[in-house]
């Protein structure tokens, strides 16, 4: 048996649309669903759920036609380092302010390379920091606190 | 004669040597603030806004309107160089303008983009004098069911930017419509797949999602291979495009400027449309339509056109009717009412100076903008050549700032970080982030329409075919439809087993 | 004899640092003052005042809002006093002012020793500065000292974002420190709302929000927030009227054909809004509240688009703000037939009033307002409350309000006592209105 005779991305794609459909589906038939003529909140969601999982069957079941391409290496270092950054500075940014929390954003951001050394790192960050500041802080005056309550004393 | 004195009005107000100077300045913050990747027109024009509030009226709105282009241009250059669109438009330039970048032509692609747009500035600009007044009469034909009717133009048009399967461009189109939809039902206040989230209410933010599907996934696509090879990036080749680009791009420059004009005169968002219908376009009369999504010199010159149109025609509806077709024009009437300036149907009349300065101003800012652009063209491919790792630190840092900035809110953020890991996951099943954008941006306009248009008709759904510009759209609509789906079944029929690429 | 610590909370000048500083006092020391600093005064303060720092052992660690003393500083010069001063019943700073070396008059330490275990203290207390943080102290006097945040729960570019831009330009020149404005849009302006609700209360972070704060209450089943718990006040900022309008064909003349044509015809009348909880839905409940008549609905997402229709004649009537209004009016683009306010209006004398038309229910304006976060000094709310009468007078802001159709609030309204009153009776008034619609944002 040929363990690629079906391809396995569109299969993925197709059980993962389908997954995805049913999870609006769900959340519409949640909410009112109306009538064509008095729509409700999840009429027209539902009608778009119904035709993702039909998408989805359709490309499940191209899957088993047609060989497909490997789906080749996965960033896996790539998609925890680049990421974390947004979601750091998301949870950061108003407790530490701006500064100390786009400053580690950057740090965050540069691991994800295996070729990113610690000093460049840090030295990258702190460089993008201050250009930043200068920028929007000071040029721009965006209402950023430069640095939050978490690290005032 | 009106027309002329008019004109020369607006000239005279634009052209002196201090709103030259402001419009120079705003231009050239618009591009460097725009060109920060993750920070689109909207975040660029609300952190530049304040700037204005102290010039005179004139000089702050042509301040503003050149930092309009400024940001605009910038957008679109971050999204040729790194894939990192902030606007919606901005998109589809990202489509091929990356491709061109990957294959060495980065010079070319923003040369195109900053000659089609002037090109397409130009027309417009005078289209919006001469037409200004009379074409608002038509724009305010459009209710709810030419509206509706329109998105579904839009959306049939939609399966022709895949340049894959048509089966997974139609599921991303439906997947982006729902994600559209994310937020509170505008008719019932019932909160729609916020998993309980309040932040997202409001729907998600488009700079997020297109951040993280087009920026953020192909960083992580550069990132995978890093161990074994190099980030695939060829040698430029020539800053400037060649004289057979330069053919090339006529008629698509020409095409998307009439496209971008006749839909940025709709003040319900119809330039959201411009640059997708031109890509459309553009690939359906192209000789080679394989090469679109492979860095086809048509894909950028078309959509860029089309997008400079419709952002100079979106001013007309600002103009004549004082109501903002779109977040950024609305950020232009705060600006106006801030200064004094209430805009209404009568700005034209009673402010002869500013309304003409403006217009006047658009087609200066417009020149601005090239001249200042094609020189600096060099030095943003240069910033190509910094190593990859280096730069998307810098990228994510930017781009945090950018999507917060819009609204401080920091799920926008968290937002990020799940579309660039949808982003990254499609990439890898081989899906398009492209069908699935403009599914987002449709999402809402469709459902809202449609079920607007059926409240206003009392729930006749025979209003979309009554009314004779709903009906000629849809008629469109279906001949698209023909149009797109006609080679394809004579392809499969061709090629029974090789369903894709 | 030594034997307890008793810390000092002192804030500084520009970085508002708060320094915890451990002290060792006689147990019977209950009240004592420390000069902190003969350089401390910002140059230009009036009246001058003497930085001191009040310790008070019954708290651990707090100085709790009532007592707390003006402090500034540049340098951190402390002079400390060991003897207790049982009978001083010194309880401000203008008191303390007097003698302050008679009251704790000897026992001086030196100046290398407090500056080293204030040091010590400063790295030995991070982890109870986090705690501490939420009771910076800030004093009147000094306020503000750094620029405020003014949180606007709406878009940039909108009717109170333009409100909130007018009035913080025009109070940043009284208060010497700069506004600046912070577009917290979001869920009806609940998100911006809660996030005031929810930041320091020092003063810097202050809310500008409309007549939603009052329906949201009843509109939102589940806010963040407690709207009456949740806030100080500062005062009212305008009240922007709101008029009744209708596309330009429209068939009635005046408000009561308008009315009969309503009634007449309810299923096929529509009455545009600007999505829930916008000013025009609000004004559209209280227009078929009025009429007892329910009419067909059309939200749309924002003014702009329900704007387009009603020019376009796809829509028949809106009831939306002045700001949103005028201009089409007097252009001539749609037609209006009365003005929710109690006056009638300078720029449009012939447009009659509700009353007069025969809808008093429907005597209703866009009111502005000012908060801060619950627990802001009241001297604080009573400085922006000045800043914010003095603005309204401000010619420039009279002159912009009026070109929108609005004047500022009386002086008398700009109060914090009005503003609470305010809030508290019209949500009382909308409850009924909204809990009848039975349309809710959650």
């Amino acid at each position: 048996m040929n363990s690629q005779s079906f391809d396995k991305a569109n299969l993925i794609c197709g059980i993962l649309l389908i997954l995805a459909g049913i999870f609006f589906a769900y959340q519409s038939i949640e909410l009112e669903l109306g009538t064509a003529f008095r729509m409700g909140p999840g009429y027209f969601p539902f009608i778009l759920a119904m035709a993702l999982i039909l998408f989805g069957a359709i490309i499940l079941f191209q899957a088993f036609r047609v060989e497909g391409e490997p789906i080749g290496p996965i960033a896996w270092r790539g998609i925890i380092f680049i990421l974390a950054a947004p979601i750091f500075f998301g949870i950061t940014v108003r407790g530490l302010g701006f500064v100390p929390s786009l400053f580690f954003t950057g740090l965050i951001a540069a691991f994800a390379s295996h070729k990113m050394k610690p000093l460049t790192a840090v030295v990258l960050a702190a460089l993008l920091t201050i250009f930043s500041i200068a920028v929007f802080s000071y040029g721009l005056g965006l209402p950023f606190q430069r640095f939050g309550p978490w690290v005032r004393f | 004669m009106d027309l002329f004195n008019n004109l020369l009005l607006g000239f005279q107000t634009a052209g002196s040597i201090e709103n030259l100077f402001f419009c120079l300045i705003g231009v050239l913050l618009g591009t460097l603030i725009g060109v920060l990747p993750g920070i689109g027109a909207t975040a660029t024009i609300a952190m530049l806004l304040p700037i204005t509030f102290q010039l005179e009226p004139v000089s702050s709105l042509i301040m503003l309107a050149g930092i309009y282009y400024g940001a605009q241009y910038g957008g679109s250059t971050t999204a040729i160089l790194i894939n990192m669109p902030g606007e919606s438009s901005s998109a589809v330039t990202a489509i091929d303008g990356y491709q061109m970048a990957r294959k060495g032509k980065a010079g070319a692609a923003l040369a195109i983009a900053a000659i089609g747009s002037f090109f397409a500035g130009t027309v417009s600009t005078f289209l919006v004098a001469i037409f200004a007044l009379p074409l608002t009469g038509i724009a305010l034909q459009f209710g709810a069911a030419e509206y509706f009717s329109l998105m579904v133009v839009g959306l049939v048009s939609s399966i022709a930017l895949a340049h894959g399967s048509i089966i997974k461009a139609l599921a991303m189109v439906a997947l982006g419509l729902l994600l559209g939809l994310v937020g509170t039902d505008i008719y019932t206040g019932a909160p729609r797949f916020t998993l309980g989230i309040r932040e997202y209410a409001d729907g998600l933010n488009f700079v997020a999602v297109a951040v993280g599907v087009f920026g953020i996934a192909e960083i992580l696509r550069n990132l995978e291979n890093e161990r074994t090879r190099e980030v695939l990036m060829a040698k430029v080749s020539g800053l400037m495009p060649s004289r057979e680009d330069l053919r090339a791009i006529v008629a698509p420059v020409l095409r998307g400027t009439a496209i971008g004009s006749v839909l940025g005169i709709l003040p319900g968002g119809g330039a959201i449309l411009a640059s997708f219908a031109s890509y459309t376009v553009e690939k359906k009369v192209s000789k080679h339509p394989e090469e679109f999504g492979h860095g086809a010199v048509a894909g950028v010159a078309g959509p860029e056109s089309a997008n400079n149109a419709g952002a100079q025609t979106s001013f007309i509806p600002l103009l004549t009717l004082g109501i903002p077709a779109n977040p950024v024009m609305a950020l232009m009437v705060g600006a106006m009412i801030i200064q004094g300036i209430v805009p209404g149907p009568n700005v034209a009349a009673e402010q002869p100076a500013l309304f003409w300065g403006i217009i006047a101003s658009m087609w200066i800012g417009n020149l601005m903008l090239v001249i200042l652009n094609l020189p600096l063209i060099g030095l943003w491919v240069k910033l190509l050549t910094i190593p990859y790792y280096l730069l998307f630190p810098i990228i994510m840092a930017f781009c945090s700032i950018g999507v917060y900035s819009v609204n401080s809110n920091v799920y926008d953020l968290y937002a990020v970080a799940f579309f660039g890991l949808l982003g990254y996951l499609l990439l890898k099943l081989r899906c398009e982030p492209a069908p699935l954008l403009l599914g987002f941006v449709l999402g809402p306009l469709l459902e809202e329409n449609l079920r607007r248009a059926m409240i206003l008709s009392r729930g006749d759904p025979s209003t979309f075919v009554t009314r004779p510009i709903s009906a000629g759209l849809l008629f469109i609509a279906v001949v698209v439809l023909i149009v797109v789906f006609l080679p394809s079944v004579r392809k499969k029929r061709e090629e029974v087993f090789v369903e894709e690429d | 004899m030594i034997s307890s610590l008793i810390p000092v909370l002192v804030t500084g000048i520009q970085s508002r640092e708060v320094l915890r500083v451990k002290r060792v006092f006689a147990p019977q020391t209950r009240r004592c003052w420390i000069p902190v600093t003969s350089t401390g005064m910002r140059r230009g303060d009036n009246p001058p005042y003497h930085p001191w720092v009040e310790i008070h052992p019954s708290h651990s660690g707090i100085v709790p809002k009532s007592t707390h003393g003006a402090l500034r500083f540049e340098y951190y010069h402390l002079w400390s006093v060991l003897e207790p001063i049982a009978s001083a019943s010194v309880s401000s700073a203008n008191e303390a002012k007097q003698a302050p070396e008679e009251m704790c008059a000897s026992g001086f330490w030196s100046l290398e020793e407090e500056i080293m275990k204030l040091f010590n203290a400063v790295l030995g207390a991070t982890a109870l500065a986090a705690v501490s943080l939420a009771s910076v102290q800030v004093y009147a006097q000094g306020y503000p000292e750094r620029q405020i945040t003014m949180v606007v729960p709406f878009a940039a570019g909108g009717p109170t974002d333009t409100v909130a831009r007018l009035v913080a330009e025009s109070m940043s020149k009284d208060l010497g420190q700069q506004i600046v404005v912070e577009n917290v849009g979001g869920a009806g302006g609940s998100l911006g709302a809660g996030r005031v609700a929810a930041a320091e209360a020092d003063g810097y972070t202050v809310l500008l929000h409309h007549i939603g704060m009052a329906t949201s209450a009843t509109l939102y089943r589940k806010l963040a927030y407690d709207t009456l718990n949740a806030f100080e006040y500062v005062g009212l900022v305008t009240d922007v009227p709101m008029t009744i309008v209708a596309r330009k064909d429209m068939e009635a003349n005046d408000l009561k054909g308008l009315v009969d044509y309503a009634k007449a015809n309810a299923d096929k009348v529509t009455v545009a809004n600007a999505g829930i909880g916008a000013a025009s839905h609000l004004c559209g409940m209280l227009f078929m509240s009025a009429i007892q008549t329910p009419l067909v609905t059309v939200p749309y997402k924002g003014t702009g688009p329900a704007m387009t229709d009603l020019l376009g004649g796809q829509v028949d009537i809106m009831c939306d703000q002045t700001t949103n209004t005028t201009k089409q009016i007097q252009g001539g683009t749609i037609k209006a037939y009365a003005v929710t306010s109690p006056e009638r209006l300078e720029i449009f004398k012939d447009l009659p009033t509700v009353k007069e038309a025969g809808l008093e229910s429907m005597t209703v304006g866009i009111w502005h307002g000012i908060y801060t976060p619950k627990g802001t000094p009241a001297e604080i709310n009573e400085r922006l409350s000045k800043s914010l009468q003095g603005a309204l007078k401000d010619p420039n802001i009279t002159a912009r309000f009026a070109e929108l159709g609005t004047k500022p609030s009386p002086e008398t309204d700009a109060t914090p006592a009005a503003l609470k009153a305010k809030l508290e009776s019209e949500i009382t008034r909308w409850k009924p209105i909204i809990e009848a619609a039975g349309q809710y944002a959650d």
